[in-house]
């Protein structure tokens, strides 16, 4: 296509120059040669580059400049939990986050976690739990479903890796006096974003009967489009207790 | 577009690459700033959660 395009624009120039020799010869001759329409030639020309290279700028970002911003959002929001933590017991203040959530099979790093699932609230590189359509439970709650949201590409990218994670793995979430521990069970590599069934509070698609502690992880898919939604469910093995070193559970080792 | 810049800026041809590399870097912050966040909710790469509608 690029070649084509590149021949019409020397046709059209060649022609033009033609033109601007053959007519009025008495008149001046305009400065290096070029007509009207080769100048617009060479002005779209330069428009079209300009357009790609504005294009490849916003790639690098969308996968580079936006996981910069939003590392650097979520690690002062964490340490922010993290220091109100360590003053002692205090109010759960759901707009800084609940806890942090870790999962080995994605990699070292945790995640905080946050109120919603809206673009301002994930743009800082956090998992949200919904709020809309179906409300989040939260890991204390006796039984329902501790559902979350996060980005796959760009924004801290947090779930980039959520394909990695397999059956019986991992996820870990850690508020300030527990750490929950949930073992993966079922993942739906790809399904339609309007499929909000797999946030029920017993979600049956994952193959879940009766009501329990369940976690469900959601992000996009392929990676770096939006066309399907991944989902990965886990249910609540068991609780520990945070003791005063944060001795991490034996799966974070 | 890009020769009329540069025979429209001053000085000799380094003064002009200076100032041209100026000028892309406040292109660049502009993009990334202002046009490039406005642009991104409009395009349909980075949506995560399921929803209904």
């Amino acid at each position: 296509m690029a070649a084509t395009t590149d021949n019409d624009e020397e046709q059209t120039e060649e022609r033009s120059e033609e033109q601007a020799e053959k007519p009025a010869p008495s008149r001046t001759p305009r400065p290096r040669g070029r007509g009207p329409i080769a100048t617009a030639v060479s002005v779209f020309g330069e428009l079209l580059i300009t357009a790609g290279l504005v294009l490849g700028l916003f790639v690098v970002y969308s996968l580079w400049w936006t996981n910069v911003v939003a590392d650097r959002e979520a690690n002062k929001q964490g340490d922010r939990v993290r220091d109100r933590w360590a003053g002692g017991p205090g109010e759960l203040n759901t707009k800084d986050g609940i806890g942090f959530l870790h999962v080995p099979a994605m990699g070292g790093g945790e995640i905080l976690v946050t109120k919603g699932t809206g673009a301002k609230e994930l743009n800082h590189g956090v998992a949200g739990y919904y709020q809309d359509p179906i409300k989040s439970a939260l890991p204390q709650d006796k039984e329902g479903n501790f559902t979350l949201a996060a980005h796959r590409d760009g924004h801290g990218a947090k779930f980039h890796k959520i394909d990695k994670i397999k059956k019986g793995d991992a996820i870990v979430f850690e508020s300030r006096d527990k750490w929950y521990v949930y073992k993966v069970y079922s993942t739906l590599p790809e399904t339609s974003k309007y499929n909000v069934n797999v946030l029920d509070p017993v979600p049956k698609e994952s193959g879940a009967k009766k009501p329990g502690r369940y976690i469900t992880l959601t992000t996009c898919t392929p990676v770096y489009t939006s066309n399907y939604r991944y989902v990965v469910w886990g249910e609540l093995e068991r609780i520990e207790k945070v003791d005063n070193k944060r001795t991490p559970p034996a799966e974070l080792d | 577009m890009y020769g009329w810049i540069w025979r429209h800026l001053p000085g000799n041809a380094w003064v002009r690459a200076l100032l041209s590399l100026v000028l892309v870097f406040a292109v660049v912050y502009v993009l990334f700033q202002y046009v490039f966040p406005w642009a991104e909710p409009l395009l349909p790469f980075n949506d995560v959660t399921v929803d209904g509608q």
